[in-house]
């Protein structure tokens, strides 16, 4: 019996290190916003004042916030479908019978591993309208030049420009082990079958990388909801919050606005589209997705 | 076209006629080989246009004041300066960004290696009543936008008197649920046995994880550690939050604060473009020495999600 305990100690002894910085900066805070979005403060005054749901209805009343909404809607299809489409139609085109493909892996992969504060600096500069590289490109196929981050309708295409381009690379890796890990005698016995390349591609490759497809929208969905340091380089949520993101304005209104409420309502409306979209996922895990 | 060469394109035909029956050999290898030129351009077209804004970053800042401001914009500078590099390098101490951002990530690499491995391995080979839970919690953490609980995190951190230091810097962020998870993954391929086999010597927990099970994983740690160093290195946001005093300044933090100032005189573009260059440029030569582990997290990762 005391072996026993002496046992459940030693193991709860070896989760300590791990659970204490892990409740007090990750589960501890999780509950603490919830209950700060039930109240009104301004980090100042000495009383939290309780306020029920009022910044919720407040929120779900005004337009900022449909438009915060719509702007992370756009930004994670416009930044996620890219990336995954993108990632696997290189994947592809690296994949089949080409040989010393390392140096352009490399090539696509290393933006990934750079900050995002000094790329999107360098990007600031390509957007730049007058001498900017990206209007001199749009020249060359006959476009006129546009105010890119100036401009409202373009700054959020240049944010989501830069997401895609440091992301493409990463996810094009994962589709290259997910290409790889595919049964070939599948694939020949289908060739003999006399299927064509694109009833391959749809019958067998697609669905065995589904899996791959899942994780990666999930985690990509999830890391568009958390894009911060993009935005804050390259437009602070301008012009006319055409680039403020749920994320964004909850930056804002907690550290810009003080408005510790209001802030942490929109977290936990951000965190409950996670966990609804974790559910979704794991759901679709159980039943589309074909694990080898 | 040399010998090997042409041994392998022979091989190759062999091969597809053997496929596709009794087609014509120099018709399929004709229109074969100018699908892999037209697949080799297209991938040396997309590399370069990706790598394209690391060149123009690095010209940039090569040039002078007038040159950078001309339309068309010359795609090699008429004159090298160097200087460039050095005045940015001046103008503002990131010499210090950099060790702030090095030294940082560092320590959290080392605690998370330790907290990581225990919590892992308790996970994996130890038995206690709260294993299942704790596992659950950890999934749980692996789905939760950590951004979203900054700002309770910035206010139990302000309590600690935490703020403004290298200690709350490091600490709030010493753990991270992505290398549990992957330390979990590769102790769950350590078999069992060992761990009994160890204990029938007489060895604690703490010895069979550390000279026992740990050198077994080591392909994962150099994972997690690269990981975590460049999460950390880059890291902006968060740090950004926490410290107010311009001597605690991570890189990033430190480049965006000269961009903006170079910006609000407008002059100085060549000096922000140099400035980028070498806040990249640790991390670029990392990923050329480290570039196989780098790419190999993608395969552990993968793993994360199967279980």
């Amino acid at each position: 019996m005391r072996l026993k305990a002496l046992r459940e100690g030693e193991a709860v002894l070896f989760t300590l290190p791990a659970l204490v910085p892990l409740m007090l900066f990750w589960f501890g805070p999780l509950g603490y916003i919830v209950y700060l979005s039930f109240t009104e403060w301004d980090f100042m005054s000495p009383e939290k004042l309780f306020v029920g749901l009022e910044n919720y209805t407040y929120l779900l009343t005004h337009a900022d916030f449909y438009q915060a909404l719509k702007v992370t809607l756009l930004f994670g299809f416009g930044t996620v479908v890219p990336i995954i489409v993108g990632g696997l139609a290189l994947a592809l085109l690296m994949n089949s019978k080409l040989r010393s493909t390392g140096l352009f892996r490399a090539m696509m992969f290393s933006p990934w591993v750079t900050p995002t504060v000094a790329v999107s600096i360098v990007w600031s500069w390509i957007f730049e309208p007058d001498v900017g590289l990206a209007n001199l490109v749009l020249g060359w196929v006959g476009i006129s030049p546009v105010g890119w981050l100036q401009d409202s309708t373009w700054a959020l295409v240049a944010v989501m420009i830069v997401t895609v381009w440091k992301s493409i690379g990463w996810s094009m890796v994962f589709y290259l082990v997910a290409l790889r890990n595919l049964p070939q005698d599948l694939m020949e016995a289908a060739s003999i079958d006399g299927a064509g390349a694109w009833d391959k591609f749809r019958g067998i490759t697609l669905p065995l990388i589904s899996p791959t497809t899942l994780f990666l929208s999930i985690i990509l969905t999830i890391q568009s909801l958390q894009a911060y340091d993009q935005i804050n380089v390259m437009t602070q949520g301008g012009p006319a919050g055409s680039t403020r993101t749920l994320l964004y304005m909850y930056y804002q209104s907690a550290f810009e606005s003080f408005n510790v409420g209001e802030a942490s309502a929109i977290a936990v409306i951000i965190i409950l589209i996670c966990v609804l979209l974790s559910g979704v996922s794991f759901l679709l895990s159980r039943r589309l997705v074909h694990y080898s | 076209m040399n010998l090997t060469e042409a041994k392998k394109m022979k091989s190759r035909s062999e091969l597809s006629r053997g496929r596709k029956g009794d087609r014509s050999r120099s018709m399929l290898s004709m229109s074969e080989k100018i699908g892999v030129a037209v697949r080799y351009t297209v991938l040396v077209l997309i590399s370069l246009a990706m790598a394209f804004p690391f060149y123009w970053m690095v010209t940039s800042g090569l040039k002078t004041n007038d040159e950078i401001w001309q339309f068309p914009p010359t795609f090699f500078p008429e004159n090298i300066h160097w200087n460039n590099y050095a005045d940015a390098w001046n103008a503002a101490p990131f010499a210090r960004y950099m060790f702030n951002s090095i030294f940082v990530a560092v320590s959290i690499c080392v605690i998370q290696v330790i907290n990581g491995s225990m919590m892992a391995y308790a996970l994996t080979h130890m038995k206690f009543r709260l294993k299942n839970p704790f596992t659950a919690m950890v999934l749980i953490g692996y789905m939760i936008p950590s951004t979203a609980v900054y700002l309770p995190s910035y206010m139990i951190l302000n309590n600690l008197h935490l703020l403004d230091s290298y200690a709350g810097l490091i600490i709030s962020n010493c753990v991270s649920v992505f290398s549990i998870f992957l330390l979990r993954q590769a102790f769950m391929q350590v078999s069992h046995e060992l761990v009994e086999a160890g204990q029938l010597d007489g060895a604690s927990h703490f010895r069979i994880l550390w000279t026992i099970m740990s050198p077994l994983i080591r392909s994962s740690f150099a994972v997690m550690i690269l990981i975590t160093f460049i999460d950390q290195y880059n890291n902006y946001f968060w740090p950004m939050l926490i410290t107010k005093d311009p001597d605690l300044r991570l890189v990033s933090a430190g480049l965006r604060g000269f961009f903006v100032e170079g910006g609000a005189y407008g002059l100085a573009w060549p000096q922000i473009m140099a400035a980028s260059a070498f806040t990249i440029a640790p991390l670029l030569i990392l990923f050329v020495f480290a570039q196989k582990t780098i790419m190999q997290s993608v395969n552990m990762s993968a793993g994360v999600n199967k279980n």
